[in-house]
């Protein structure tokens, strides 16, 4: 046992400085700041106040929840069906398809979301499309729409394969014996599969929704550099501002938002799987 | 006796291969810097076709070039210590690497090709003396038109503030970076673009404000380019080099340089403090400062060349770029200025356009 343990070392070391220390390096600068000539950093909570009192900031801190909101929620609405479809299909078919899903993941983010842009643009495929349809002048890239699209284009395979994970550990003959007791369909979907789907519901959302929020490239490409949202502001305050001290409180803040989010979320898939078991308890009692 | 037939040909297709990768990977053998490899540090699609592979023909280096994507990435590279033998970067980012220490004086005697180049874009500010730099490329800001939307009269009467015209609402590129912007709003309001009082910034940024609030304008960088080619908006803040490709594949779009005044920039080479491979790099500012390489940039990338018979050459008579005024840099208006570099300024600058485009985006 003591050597298994020993075996870890290593990984726990890169992860130490892969990992731990980038975190503890942004927590570091976000609450200092470069200091005078005597001292060269003092602890400060001065970018965090900074970021809170300015309406602007919170504006599209809000703007890039909203986003990502509904990004994840497009991704559950039109994953969820797919994920459904592949898990009932059989097996070679079923292994088919998911690679059809994971290939474009193969493909760099970057370029997918570049060839958007030539499909998006005006003159480009769609806009040709839609003048044919009579629907001239419709403007396609650089709006919250294409943002969008984009997002849930790159981040809609984490949806899939999650919940499909979770819908083909399923053991069927759970809903064999929901049909035996007399549930119809729908009563067998919404009592036995969905329930025992939500933590694959749960893991895609954090795959969709955490990178959804911090994402700056596909706003930066599809929507143009009129349009902002929290990543951006990130990348800009690092890049090109030149204030480490102000990006990383803002990355700061963001990752206490997606924890919070993330415990919120655990929470209530918790709640639900208690809640079912004493049900089941209490049934079972009854009986 | 067969045994030693066959090791034979084995020994000269190893051979064989040896070679042909040596050729395929490098310079020649008996090149006078053979085995060395020389780092440059370049903005991307910013050197010309063949000159890097002759380079290393001639020299028998090798040449690894690193693209940037700005110049304040590479800063934070240098700054942080990447060892690079030369950089390309902006006039006032090479003020700011120098008042930091990160690039060493050059060694004027060591560089042959002085006399090669175009006096316009010599001693300009940044350098006063070009103790730091050699020019690369150089060009002026101007704005990109459609001939068929935009009137001259507009452009004549209105220059910069052309932007806050209703008429051109909707229809309009601005170029995402805050010195350029700036720079627009500064000159439109008749200031210097060098100011550093805080009162004139601040009405810049109004100015700036006032755009992105009532006209609508799309906030690019680099898709501009192709963006004006296809005409797909009426005005575009565009650099003078990128100009020179959109008219040369569009003719139906213009390029006007306000009277107001622009910028002068100048892209240039300097050798970082902590180069080690210095007498290649003062090879490689000789070799491309000739006509033969400064043409072959100058055709790949569409800029402007500081080699002067190049110039000359392509605006002349049948040349590429001949008929475009964009090519040759306007040098004759007073209001044109060159960059400075000033680190609060700056600091002020990219702030309040971190703002603007937050308020272009609360603006939708």
């Amino acid at each position: 046992m003591k050597k298994i343990n020993q075996l870890a070392t290593p990984y726990i070391i890169w992860a130490g400085i892969m990992i731990l220390l980038p975190m503890l390096l942004i927590l570091f600068y976000a609450i200092t700041d470069s200091g005078n000539g005597i001292v060269s950093f003092r602890l400060t909570l001065k970018p965090f106040g900074k970021f809170f009192t300015d309406p602007d900031f919170l504006l599209i801190l809000w703007r890039s929840l909203g986003i990502a909101l509904k990004t994840t929620i497009i991704c559950i609405i039109i994953g969820y069906p797919v994920a459904y479809y592949i898990a009932g299909s059989d097996d070679r078919v079923q292994n088919l398809l998911i690679l059809i899903i994971t290939i474009p993941t193969w493909i760099n983010m970057l370029v997918r979301t570049y060839a958007w842009i030539g499909l998006l643009s005006d003159g480009g495929l769609f806009s040709t499309i839609l003048g044919f349809a009579g629907l001239k002048d419709v403007k396609l890239l650089y709006t919250e729409g294409a943002v969008i699209l984009g997002m849930v284009y790159n981040f809609i395979p984490f949806m899939i394969l999650q919940i499909n994970a979770s819908l083909s550990k399923m053991d069927h003959s759970l809903i064999q014996a929901a049909a035996d007791l007399g549930a119809n369909r729908t009563q067998c979907f919404l009592k036995v599969t969905l329930p025992l789907s939500l933590p694959g519901v749960v893991n895609g959302i954090a795959l969709v929704f955490l990178p959804a929020v911090s994402s700056f490239f596909i706003p930066k490409m599809l929507g143009g550099g009129q349009y902002y949202l929290i990543g951006n502001v990130i990348e800009n305050q690092f890049i090109t501002v030149g204030e480490w001290n102000f990006g990383s409180a803002i990355s700061i803040i963001m990752a206490v938002i997606m924890m919070a989010f993330m415990y919120v979320v655990r929470a209530i898939e918790r709640r639900n799987s208690t809640v079912e078991e004493d049900d089941r308890r209490r049934r079972g009692a009854a009986l | 006796m067969r045994m030693t037939i066959k090791k034979f040909t084995v020994c000269i297709l190893a051979a064989a291969i040896a070679l042909c990768c040596l050729g395929g990977c490098g310079g020649r053998k008996d090149g006078p810097y053979a085995g060395r490899t020389l780092y440059i540090y370049n903005t991307g699609e910013y050197t010309g076709e063949w000159v890097l592979d002759d380079f290393e023909y001639q020299t028998g280096c090798k040449v690894i070039q690193d693209e940037f994507e700005s110049n304040e990435q590479m800063y934070i590279k240098v700054a942080n210590g990447d060892m690079y033998d030369l950089l390309i970067p902006s006039d006032y980012m090479i003020e700011r690497l120098r008042q930091e220490g990160l690039i060493q004086p050059l060694d004027k005697s060591r560089i042959t090709c002085w006399d090669l180049l175009t006096d316009e874009c010599l001693g300009l500010g940044y350098d006063p003396q070009n103790e730091y730099s050699v020019p690369y490329f150089w060009g002026t800001v101007g704005i990109a038109y459609d001939k068929d939307k935009v009137s001259e009269e507009d452009l004549e009467r209105e220059g910069w503030n052309i932007f806050l015209d209703p008429k051109y609402k909707g229809d309009m590129y601005l170029y995402d970076s805050e010195r350029d912007m700036f720079m627009v709003a500064l000159k439109a309001l008749g200031y210097s673009m060098n100011t550093k009082d805080e009162g004139e910034l601040r009405e810049a940024y109004d100015w700036l404000i006032r755009v992105v609030e009532n006209q609508e304008p799309e906030i690019v960088t680099d898709e501009i380019i192709d963006a004006m080619a296809q005409g797909r908006k009426a005005l575009g803040i565009v650099y003078s080099g990128d100009a020179n490709y959109i008219q040369v594949e569009n003719e139906g779009m213009g390029f006007y340089l306000p009277e107001e005044g622009t910028n002068l920039w100048c892209d240039a080479m300097v050798i970082p403090a902590n180069a080690e491979n210095v007498d290649l790099a003062y090879e490689y500012i000789n070799f491309i400062s000739q006509y033969d390489e400064a043409l072959d940039n100058s055709l790949t990338v569409g800029y402007t060349s500081p080699n002067r018979d190049v110039v000359e050459d392509l605006t002349g008579q049948g040349g590429e770029y001949s008929g475009i005024k964009s090519y040759i840099p306007r040098a004759d208006n007073p209001n044109d200025e060159v960059f400075e570099f000033d680190a609060d300024t700056r600091r002020i600058m990219a702030d309040l356009w971190a703002k603007v485009k937050i308020a272009a985006s609360n603006a939708n």
